[in-house]
């Protein structure tokens, strides 16, 4: 019995002298909605092939519910639902022959829960692949990656080409299979749905991580952004040290705060103020933040 | 569901992506191979009724046999041509690296390899699941071209047609040569991501296989190509010897079974091993 859901465990894979991901180490509890961060090329997806089984890592080691992702994959499969990048079926399957289809090869009946999870989804099942729109496409995967009920999903990019009426549904599905005990690792560079919807997040960067916490957590890490009105004559001569200006005039200053807020407060209190806000950075801009300075992603597989 | 070391829904999922293929090609196959049964021992018999058969038709009927046919019947010469006709043998070859290079080239060609690695299933079984569909498309291939061949027999005259059983001989002869082939398309086809690649690959070592077996007797000064026949295909495949003598070629048929299985076994270990990516 294993109390993390997914453990990745000095987990390092190149490819020849390129990088793929290195040394990174996580550990996902089950039930968790788990967002992976980065841009394009940061290793998102090299981590998900070895959680899948596609790769064999170069040193370090894969579990997912305390299986060996390489050794053990097809056991893991049975509990896991999966949804690549770029998702591509077989042109010749419909909706509801894929679910007839999957159903057989995993060796059970799909068809009525997948039924289902198309119809929260809007996905008529009668239609074939080949005449699918990219968007249709990816609702198709994703009843076919959820529809044998697995205790784990990994969805790399899941809500590409989804409109937002069906990423809102998704989430809300993923948010009811979390509550029941499902684990979801989730890939994206679209920050908004991370925000929304995962409670804790990993940022990978070259490979790296760079960052592995809870949302509030990086908050709190993140600097403050200050904004002060001045009243009329009222600005100092000179800023404290913890507070660095990137606007510094006699009627306003703005610029990020170090540390805890109180000695901003007490410094305020003996000016003259007309209007002040302090406020965290969203998500948005800590993933900026992280990224800041980093060199040119070089080209990888 | 799984059968043994096979998976049902897999098989039929790959039954699904060739069957059409190979209903094409079979009858293409089965009309070809019924259409020389019905022609070849008639122009045979026209040859032998004169008496003279051009002394370049001989060298280049005893290449394709690989054995001098001297004392040969007309439906021994007739079937043996017709069952080792280059159209024939191109269709079979055609199909085999068709169907063969499907794993895992062409899914990772076409990004369903993704969708295909994700299921529960063994890459082992994935493997077995691909033989077994191959090998029932081969058996409606192989039996097309034995049912063309017994179709064309019953329009020639009793005299000229060919002892069945011994038929059946040059089938299984035929069908390991296939298979040869077929195990050679495997492995190119999970060596690399392109299909383009293991196609090209399996077309040019079936045709320099050939060759090799037919430049030796088409130009002896050739010694160096009469060293290397053993590296043909066709050096296992006489069916001449078979509609003539009645023996099973039970030598050629070990050693291309050994080649189907070397070959075979070879592109498991990769595809069980070997790093999937599609981007």
């Amino acid at each position: 019995m294993t109390s993390s859901a997914i453990t990745i465990e000095s987990l390092t894979r190149r490819y020849g002298s390129r990088r793929g991901v290195e040394n990174i180490n996580l550990s996902i509890p089950p039930g968790s909605l788990y967002g992976f961060l980065g841009p394009n090329g940061a290793g998102k997806t090299t981590a998900i092939r070895v959680l899948l089984g596609f790769l064999r890592p170069t040193s370090g080691r894969a579990t997912v519910l305390g299986l060996d992702c390489w050794s053990q994959s097809a056991r893991i499969k049975h509990d896991v639902g999966a949804i690549p990048g770029d998702l591509r079926l077989w042109p010749w399957l419909t909706g509801r022959s894929a679910l007839a289809l999957f159903g057989r090869i995993r060796g059970r009946d799909i068809r009525r829960r997948g039924e289902e999870l198309a119809e929260e989804l809007s996905l008529d099942l009668s239609v074939p692949v080949r005449k699918m729109s990219r968007g249709t496409r990816q609702k198709l995967g994703l009843v076919l990656c959820m529809a044998h009920q697995p205790r784990v999903l990994i969805l790399d990019e899941p809500t590409t080409a989804l409109d937002p009426l069906v990423q809102d549904r998704l989430r809300g599905i993923l948010r009811r299979l979390a509550a029941g005990g499902v684990t979801a690792f989730f890939s994206s560079h679209t920050l908004s749905e991370v925000e929304d919807l995962c409670e804790r997040i990993a940022i990978v960067r070259e490979g790296r991580i760079v960052a592995d916490s809870t949302l509030d957590a990086l908050k709190q890490q993140a600097h403050h952004e200050v904004f002060i009105r001045w009243a009329p004559g009222g600005a100092p001569h000179q800023a404290p040290p913890f507070l660095s200006l990137s606007v510094h005039t006699p009627e306003c200053w703005r610029g990020r705060l170090s540390g805890p807020v109180g000695p901003l407060v007490r410094f305020l209190g003996e000016c003259r103020v007309d209007d002040v806000r302090i406020a965290r950075p969203d998500l948005e801009e800590i993933f900026a933040r992280y990224y800041e300075n980093a060199p040119p992603e070089r080209g990888r597989p | 569901m799984n059968l043994g070391p096979i998976n049902i829904g897999l098989v039929q999922r790959s039954l699904r992506e060739v069957i059409w293929t190979t209903l094409v090609l079979a009858l293409i196959s089965g009309t070809v191979s019924g259409l020389l049964a019905y022609a070849l021992p008639r122009v045979q018999a026209r040859f032998m009724q004169r008496n003279f058969i051009p002394p370049g038709v001989r060298q280049f009927r005893d290449a394709i046999f690989g054995f001098d046919s001297t004392g040969s019947s007309v439906s021994d010469i007739a079937f043996a041509l017709a069952w080792s006709h280059p159209i024939v043998i191109a269709l079979l070859a055609a199909h085999a690296i068709i169907v063969c290079t499907r794993t895992l080239a062409a899914e990772v060609e076409r990004g369903t390899v993704d969708v295909l690695l994700a299921l529960p299933v063994s890459r082992a079984r994935l493997f077995f699941s691909e033989t077994a569909a191959w090998l029932l498309t081969a058996a409606v291939l192989l039996g097309a071209v034995y049912a063309g061949s017994w179709t064309g027999a019953r329009f020639i005259p009793p005299e000229h047609r060919p002892d069945f059983g011994r038929l059946l001989m040059v089938l299984c002869n035929l069908s390991l040569v296939y298979g040869v082939i077929g195990a050679t398309a495997m492995l190119g086809g999970v060596l690399t991501d392109r299909r383009v690649r293991a196609v090209l690959a399996t077309i040019i070592l079936t045709i320099g296989s050939v060759l090799i077996n037919f430049l030796y007797t088409l130009d002896p000064s050739l010694e160096f190509t009469k060293h290397l026949r053993f590296l043909s295909v066709l050096d296992y495949y006489r069916p001449v010897r078979m509609l003539m003598e009645g023996a099973w070629p039970l030598r050629d048929m070990a050693i291309l079974g050994g080649a189907i299985v070397a070959l075979w076994t070879a592109a498991l270990a990769v595809l069980s091993r070997r790093d999937v990516t599609t981007t």
